[in-house]
């Protein structure tokens, strides 16, 4: 288990050169130095009741390849590959090619081309490997040791290939690129929902401040004592939403309130949604459809009418969908951000529609059609976060909170999972079409 | 800073000097009637929930709002809700508790919350507030919107735009924020007025595009002439209410803000029709007129400049947010005569 643990690791951190993600590079050591544990040695309490435990396996990017599936996947991309391009210098001798045929193939080998390459170089590296190979058998220990340092290289070059080929076999989706909303509603559990809410959202905060990206507050209703009903936030900045979308889900809190006096342990929960956020040509609202409503609809208004109460709320007729400002003193402002949470709630309702299907299978869901299950854990007696679609455990609860490098840790991690997931259900659907 | 926390000492050492005689009595509970600095410690959450229920019990407007916006004010933030619950839960020192108390004191005079803070928010900027220049509406936000998409539709280098009635200046130093070649030239008839526009446009470091003039547009016509020539926005949020109306005002708006920015005339038009008389010779050619009025307004204002102003032709009615017929766009014609010919038809 633990051997496997550093190959994962090693193996991220080569991918993260791709990334141009240096920080968890020069972190994956102490990563490695955390207590990862995915089950307790004697758990005192079944904690993952309900839900079975699902301990997801990830492949090392040597595993992937060494399988046959993948290859023969790589195999049929280069035919098609050939083909095409046959096909392109043949056409002007062979007049059954109807010019629209062409044009999908030309369409087609200029979106193969990348991975092509990649795979190409793949190759000249692997060959390169092996003649080291032979020159490391050789009598003169200087060049035994030049070839071994050219080797490493080497193999290093050949991993690093190989990841790219796996980066470029994973499609983007439409919404990837897209700036998001971030909604955070209490569940079950009363005030004591309401405050592990509020420190939900100033987590993302500190995980947006991490990745260095801008968050800004759109909705925000509070309960009495300094919790949170619910709320929403605007985020954008690099790889946001990829980052994001594997946060959404109901998170479950179990600890002894603040509130409680007799010191019994409370379990609560809070859901977390991510709606990617449409750019203004991808996505339009017909001005018609909406309502707005303000304090200032009754009464004469204009100069009559001095009112402190900015608050703006937009009814989407023809759906129903409300979405609420009151965090500015502007009016305006108010309507602008209740006009981007709405823009972003029927967005993603759209996005759904289009996509639940292909997602119904996958362990790590996206989007909202995640809300209902429940992802994660934070349990501050043991002091852990246990989620649970890929049976990690990371202690440090308040440290985690801080939307920091360990949250960032799990983060990635699911990310990787979900690659896989993405990856492992092309292959599947090559081999059915292959049958 | 000593001076005010000294007169409010004086001020309560006075109550409860009176609190002995009767007639005293009743008078305090009239205007010293804030509730009673909490002896223990309290939170700010806590001390938002005092105020506003006082506020209710005292029928003060918005005593959530009221309450939260003047509180979160005194804590550095904005709003209630910007603030993290650290602050909020945490208890108020003994300075920052007479600090809340002083001011939410004055919101029970039914002072505007603005006034109380001293500041406000209009679109992307925050404004000084001081009494008693007409703070800026939401609407107006709106007007300024209008504005700015037709200009940013012709993109001409050196535009001049011209405001009548400019109170804190919320208007033209929104157009001079979103545009950065434009100049501004802005006039009020209250010296209370042009001294805040002018604190704002420093504040906002705006002050070199922007110049403001005491002037009464009404009274002294010429000179508005002299200082403004060939400007291509004219914009306005002239005084619009009718005199009628004035009575039946809220007492923030009624007893705090300046009469002389509210009441338009008998019929609201005093100042628009004066706007628009010297609209033409103070536009350039196909320059603009935007004016925020009354939704009883645009016919009457249609008809009039239609009769009585040569030059200016009706451009379109445009609604604020809650469907109200609440702007006025007019346009300079080139072609004078032909305008008249046209009127000259139709009588």
């Amino acid at each position: 288990m633990a051997s496997r643990r550093g190959v994962n690791f090693l193996s991220r951190g080569h991918k993260s050169v791709f990334n141009l993600w240096k920080p968890c590079f020069q972190k994956s050591p102490n990563v490695i130095s955390l207590p990862i544990r995915t089950h307790y040695p004697r758990e005192r309490r079944t904690f993952h009741s309900g839900t079975p435990l699902m301990v997801a396996k990830l492949l090392s990017v040597e595993e992937l390849f060494a399988k046959r599936s993948l290859q023969e996947y790589l195999k049929k991309i280069e035919t098609e590959y050939s083909e095409c391009l046959r096909d392109i210098n043949s056409s002007a001798v062979d007049e059954r090619c109807v010019e629209e045929n062409l044009r999908t193939k030309r369409t087609k080998m200029s979106m193969l081309t990348p991975l092509i390459k990649t795979m190409q170089e793949l190759d000249t590296k692997l060959r390169e490997s092996q003649e080291t190979e032979i020159l490391l058998k050789d009598e003169d220990p200087a060049l035994r040791e030049l070839a071994e340092v050219e080797r490493e290289g080497c193999l290093l070059d050949i991993q690093n290939l190989r990841q790219k080929i796996l980066d470029l076999l994973i499609p983007e989706e439409e919404a990837d690129l897209n700036d998001l909303v971030l909604e955070v509603t209490a569940g079950i559990g009363g005030q004591e929902a309401m405050l592990f809410t509020a420190e939900v959202l100033d987590m993302y905060q500190g995980f947006a401040q991490h990745h260095g990206w801008s968050f800004d507050i759109l909705e925000h209703m509070t309960s009495d004592i300094g919790g949170l009903r619910h709320a929403s936030a605007s985020i954008s900045g690099h790889e946001c939403y990829k980052r994001m979308r594997v946060e959404a889900g109901v998170h479950r809190v179990q600890r002894i309130p603040k509130t409680e006096k007799q010191g019994r342990m409370h379990t609560s929960t809070m859901t977390v949604a991510v709606l990617p956020q449409p750019t203004e040509i991808s996505f339009t609202i017909n001005p018609k459809d909406l309502r707005i409503d303000t304090k200032r609809a009754s009464g004469a208004g204009g100069q009559h009418v001095n009112t402190t109460d900015s608050a703006v709320r937009i009814v989407h007729l023809p759906t129903g969908v409300v979405a609420e400002c009151q965090q500015e003193r502007s009016q305006l402002k108010n309507r602008e951000k209740a006009m981007k949470a709405l823009r972003a709630k029927l967005y993603s309702m759209r996005l759904e529609e289009v996509t639940s299907k292909r997602y119904n299978q996958r362990k790590i869901q996206i989007g909202t059609k995640g809300r209902s299950e429940k992802i994660r854990t934070y349990n501050f007696a043991q002091d852990r976060i246990t989620d649970h679609r890929i049976g990690m455990t990371l202690h440090d609860v308040k440290n985690f909170l801080l939307g920091e490098d360990l949250l960032d840790e799990m983060n990635s991690l699911l990310q990787e999972f979900s690659s896989q997931e993405t990856l492992m259900e092309l292959l599947g659907e090559s081999n059915q079409e292959s049958v | 800073m000593w001076r005010r926390s000294l007169s409010a000492g004086y001020a309560r050492a006075a109550c409860r000097a009176a609190g002995a005689k009767r007639f005293w009595d009743l008078l305090t509970v009239r205007t010293c009637s804030a509730p009673a600095l909490p002896a223990g410690r309290i939170t700010a959450l806590q001390a938002v929930d005092v105020w506003r229920r006082h506020y209710e019990e005292r029928g003060v407007s918005e005593p959530e709002h009221s309450s939260s916006y003047i509180i979160a004010h005194l804590l550095g933030a904005k709003t209630i809700e910007s603030l993290d619950r650290g602050s909020l839960t945490e208890f108020l020192t003994r300075d920052k508790l007479e600090q809340v108390w002083r001011l939410c004191s004055r919101r029970l005079t039914r002072m505007p919350v603005q006034y109380v803070i001293e500041e406000w928010d209009f679109r992307d900027l925050t404004l000084m507030m001081r009494p008693p220049v007409f703070i800026p509406r939401p609407e107006t936000e709106e007007l300024v919107e209008l504005v700015l998409t037709d200009m940013k539709k012709q993109p001409d280098t050196q535009s001049t735009c011209l405001e009548v009635g400019c109170g804190s200046g919320a208007i033209s130093l929104s157009l001079l924020m979103a545009l950065p070649q434009l100049k501004a030239v802005a006039l009020d008839q209250s010296q209370a007025a042009v001294d805040l526009t002018m604190e704002n446009a420093l504040r906002l470091g705006l002050q070199d595009r922007l110049q403001v003039y005491h002037v009464d547009v009404i009274k002294d016509a010429e000179t508005a002439l002299r200082l403004c020539e060939s400007v291509s926005v004219l914009v306005s949020n002239p005084p619009y209410l009718f005199t009628e109306d004035m009575a039946s005002l809220e007492p923030e708006v009624l007893r705090f803000e300046d009469r002389s920015a509210l009441d338009g005339g008998k019929d609201g038009l005093n100042v628009i029709r004066q706007i628009l008389t010297l609209a033409p010779q103070i536009l350039s050619n196909h320059g603009r007129v935007y004016l925020e009025v009354d939704p009883r307004h645009p016919p009457l204002i249609q008809a009039w400049v239609e009769a009585r102003v040569d030059g200016l032709h009706y451009v379109e009615t445009r609604h604020d947010i809650t469907g109200r017929p609440r702007f006025c766009t007019l346009q300079k014609d080139t072609q004078v005569k032909s305008h008249r010919d046209r009127l000259g038809l139709r009588n």
